[in-house]
């Protein structure tokens, strides 16, 4: 009996064998079209344009739509509107709609279709999670919020069908990018209205206006793309498809990738190593900062609100050993507030306006002489009467990125730091009702200007809950956001930036960076830290068999 | 027996609206809200609660949630926005239901002939070969199995891909990571009810009669040594067709096992609650079903049951 059920075991493995033998035959069919395939961490939530929040989302709707204009590796190119122009003030934005801009079922693309997006973005009705991001057109926030319930008071109105007004609330100077984001992405009224709450929840449940299409759509599955016939720019375009495979797991996909299944691919931190010394590993910044955010009016914890422990704190931190031990390498210190890639005047903010608060290494000896002042401030004696908690997430990085923190405090202070770890939503809740001490928490980028950033301290600002309120600070970002003197909007941004780092509730640990490999062949994709990333509209895939 | 039957379903019933009861306020006592996140301000957060009705007194909210559930209605996912959760498990557990199966099948045949060898080679070295592949089935986790498989049968060897869920060949390691806790499971609980048996009255009969080892084993010893093992295939079978997290995430199959972590996660109530009902029924489903091929394999019980 054991003879017999080895060799079926045996037949069985053959059968096998060549079945999946056929498999990759079937595979190997060649087709000439040009066919980008990578993989994303999760399911595309939702694409329907005014709900749609995720990166991924963002990602795959900067392909299949398109926007007045359209941002292309940090620059604004035209989108839909062949032209715009803005008045003497900066406050009233008209644009003209190209001619031949079609939807995939052939219908034009109006300005109405526009102005339609625009008020369902901030239709309280829609509830739309981005919906502040129409905040800064006329009458938007008191729109959104309820305060008036006249969509035609809200600043935005087609023309004609080929003429596009929006009337700001303040200047601002990155509008035109703005523009570009997925929120205000036109969408048609009878179809939104024709699938109701289903809108967009499938391929054939929307209808496209940018340079490709979704063919299909696999749930948790695959995304297949295809270049869009009716595109006015489509001779730009040289992909036939683009197929966006969900793969969770990063070592997974890197796997796939080993295996050929992928043209690039996230490298996972076990990886970085090996490929660096290969030369075949690239980095990118993703946007994200994280820092750590002080609780100042945490009862029973004086030294929180103290100025010159925070600082002890920021010098304590040995950034370079932090990023080294935690990330493989893979970030960048953050010694100052702005992230290095955010747009300035002319060049980039940080270039324009160089700064470094904090050093890449630790500096214990100024780290102590901030601690003895606070001591002497709060007339404590013994840095070991100093206690407090960080919040972090749950998972086991958050764990070891806090220990390495915990260990710097020890090691360079004399402090004894406890750790709290917490479900991410739980940290966020506690976050918004100052429950926590010090939290370690980060910020991606709405928009490119450092404003996305230096807004979230202000008194009274939806994220700021640390309690932190500096009149100078306000001011400075009040002026900032409504003058139309662009330079002297960038001087009081910088005032600001130094202004926080020198008495904020903040202290930045790290500029987050990506680590990615890509086959030879792939060209012409771009690696964004805001709006769209990868941005793979205009890549290639020339020489791929 | 119809009228066991009729009661147990109306006990099944009992059950399975606790659950949802239970669940339903339970899930509302984790810290935050569906709708908490980085960048979310107070009164946008007011425009989705009142668009998901969650500004309602919570007794209203559960009467509503009741009367939909009644209608087979689970809800609109709060993550998956414009995707209700009755879809996402129309279009989810097929994949979960095809691994499920699979590996079913795979683990009872693989699991069951190892118990047998194992038992009718008792303290040979067959026996200690079978429960040795047992017992690394049984210890090694399918996180480490997984990535293993990937690295020798598709980077090194070449013959499989890696992921995904796309045809036969996507099958194979998957439902062998999926089947392997499975396999060391029956092969031993077979091989204890196998050494069980063999030591019974109407064996040694059999033996006197004269009848010959192979129709004492195939038509004695293994037909009564399998109850056991059937017992577990009710659990084993609902648990893996229902999806499993680990090998799904691995395999990056699309499969039901991640919706339940994710909806806590994102606090997905509908999402949550939808499982629940789902899972819950499919366990009473696959029990009931067990009950019935108990009575098929066993003519004592049909006996009884008459």
């Amino acid at each position: 009996m054991l003879r017999k059920s080895v060799s079926f075991a045996l037949v069985l493995l053959l059968v096998l064998g060549m079945v999946a033998g056929c498999g990759q035959t079937g595979q190997q069919q060649q087709t000439k079209e040009k066919e980008l395939v990578f993989a994303i961490g999760s399911e595309v939530p939702s694409l329907d344009p005014q709900k749609a929040t995720d990166t991924y989302a963002i990602m795959v709707g900067n392909a299949i739509f398109e926007g007045l204009v359209r941002v292309h590796d940090g620059k604004v190119e035209k989108g839909m509107a062949k032209d715009w122009k803005v008045s003497d003030d900066q406050k009233t934005w008209t644009f003209y709609l190209r001619e031949d801009a079609k939807w995939s079922d052939g219908k034009p693309v109006t300005a109405y279709d526009f102005e339609y997006a625009f008020k369902r973005l901030l239709d309280p009705k829609t509830a739309s999670e981005y919906a502040y991001q129409g905040y800064y057109i006329v009458n938007g926030e008191k729109f959104n919020k309820g305060e008036i319930t006249d969509p035609s008071q809200v600043g935005v109105k087609a023309l004609d069908d080929k003429t596009l007004e929006i009337k700001l609330e303040n200047p601002v100077k990155y509008f035109e990018s703005l523009m570009n984001f997925i929120s205000f992405m036109p969408v048609r009224k009878d179809i939104v209205e024709q699938y109701g709450q289903e809108f967009a929840a499938d391929a054939d449940k929307m209808v496209y206006n940018g340079p490709f299409i979704l063919k299909e759509w696999k749930h948790e599955q695959e995304l297949i793309l295809e270049k869009n016939p009716n595109y006015w720019n489509k001779d730009a375009i040289k992909l036939d498809r683009v197929r966006i495979l969900v793969v969770t797991e990063t070592n997974t996909a890197y796997q796939m990738y080993e295996n050929g299944e992928l043209d690039f691919v996230g490298i996972p931190p076990d990886f970085v190593e090996q490929l660096k010394a290969e030369g075949k590993a690239e980095f990118y910044y993703d946007g994200a900062e994280f820092y750590l955010q002080f609780n100042v009016k945490r009862p029973g914890k004086p030294w929180l609100a103290n100025e010159n422990f925070r600082k002890a704190v920021g010098f304590a931190i040995d950034r370079e050993d932090y990023i080294k031990a935690t990330m493989s390498g893979v970030s960048d210190p953050a010694t100052r507030y702005v992230l290095p890639l955010l747009a300035g005047l002319e060049k980039k903010f940080v270039e324009e306006y160089p700064y470094e608060f904090y050093p890449k290494k630790a500096d214990p000896e100024k780290a102590k002489e901030y601690l003895n002042k606070a001591m002497q401030e709060l007339g404590i004696s013994d840095p070991s009467q100093i206690k407090f908690e960080m919040l972090t997430d749950d998972s086991s990085r958050a764990k070891m990125m806090a220990e390495t923190i915990q260990d710097m405090l020890r090691k360079n202070l004399g402090i004894e730091m406890q750790i709290k770890q917490v479900p991410f939503k739980q940290r966020l809740e506690l976050m918004n009702k100052a429950d926590y001490d010090v939290v370690f928490a980060g910020w991606s980028p709405d928009y490119d200007d450092p404003m996305t950033y230096l807004d979230l301290w202000v008194t009274g600002g939806g994220h700021n809950n640390t309690g932190w309120s500096n009149k100078e600070y306000d001011e400075l970002i009040k002026f900032a956001k409504t003058t139309s003197d662009y330079k002297a909007r960038a001087d009081k941004m910088f005032e600001a930036e130094k202004l926080l780092l020198e008495k904020g509730p903040i202290v930045p640990v790290y500029f987050r960076q990506r680590a990615w490999t890509k086959r030879e062949y792939v060209t012409g994709l771009v690696r964004n830290f805001v709006g769209a990333d990868p941005d793979f509209v205009y890549a290639d895939v020339e020489g791929k068999n | 027996m119809g009228r066991y039957i009729l009661n147990r379903l109306v006990v099944s019933l009992i059950t399975a609206w606790v659950l949802v009861t239970i669940v339903f306020f339970l899930v509302r006592l984790l810290p935050g809200d569906p709708f908490t996140s980085e960048k979310i301000t107070p009164e946008i957060k007011q425009n989705m609660m009142r668009y998901y009705g969650f500004d309602k007194p919570l007794h209203i909210q559960y009467i509503r949630y009741i009367s939909n559930l009644l209608k087979g209605d689970l809800g609109y996912s709060l993550r998956y926005q414009n995707r209700t959760v009755n879809e996402v498990i129309r279009q989810a557990f097929p994949y979960s239901a095809d691994l499920g199966i699979r590996a079913v099948i795979f683990a009872s045949i693989v699991g069951i002939t190892l118990g047998i060898i194992a038992a009718l080679n008792r303290n040979k070295s067959l026996d200690y070969i079978s429960m040795f592949i047992a017992i690394v089935g049984i210890s090694v986790p399918s996180f480490v199995i997984g990535p293993l498989l990937q690295y020798v049968f598709s980077i090194k060897l070449k013959l499989l891909p890696v992921a995904q869920w796309k045809g036969f060949a996507y099958t194979i390691m998957p439902t062998f990571a999926l089947s392997l806790g499975s396999i060391a499971l029956m092969a031993r609980l077979m091989r204890a009810s196998m050494l069980d048996v063999v030591n019974q009255d109407y064996i040694k009969t059999a033996k006197s009669k004269g009848l010959s080892p192979t129709q004492i084993v195939w038509k004695h010893q293994i037909r009564n040594a399998i109850l056991p093992v059937v017992t577990v295939l009710g659990p084993v079978t609902a648990t893996l067709l229902t999806g499993t997290f680990v090998v799904e995430q691995i395999f990056a199959i699309p499969g039901l096992g991640k919706f339940y972590i994710i909806g806590i996660q994102n606090l997905d109530y509908s999402m949550v609650l939808g499982m629940t009902v789902f899972y819950g029924l499919f366990l009473i489903a696959a029990n009931f079903i067990v009950d019935i091929i108990y009575g098929i394999i066993d003519p004592r019980i049909r006996i009884a049951g008459k």
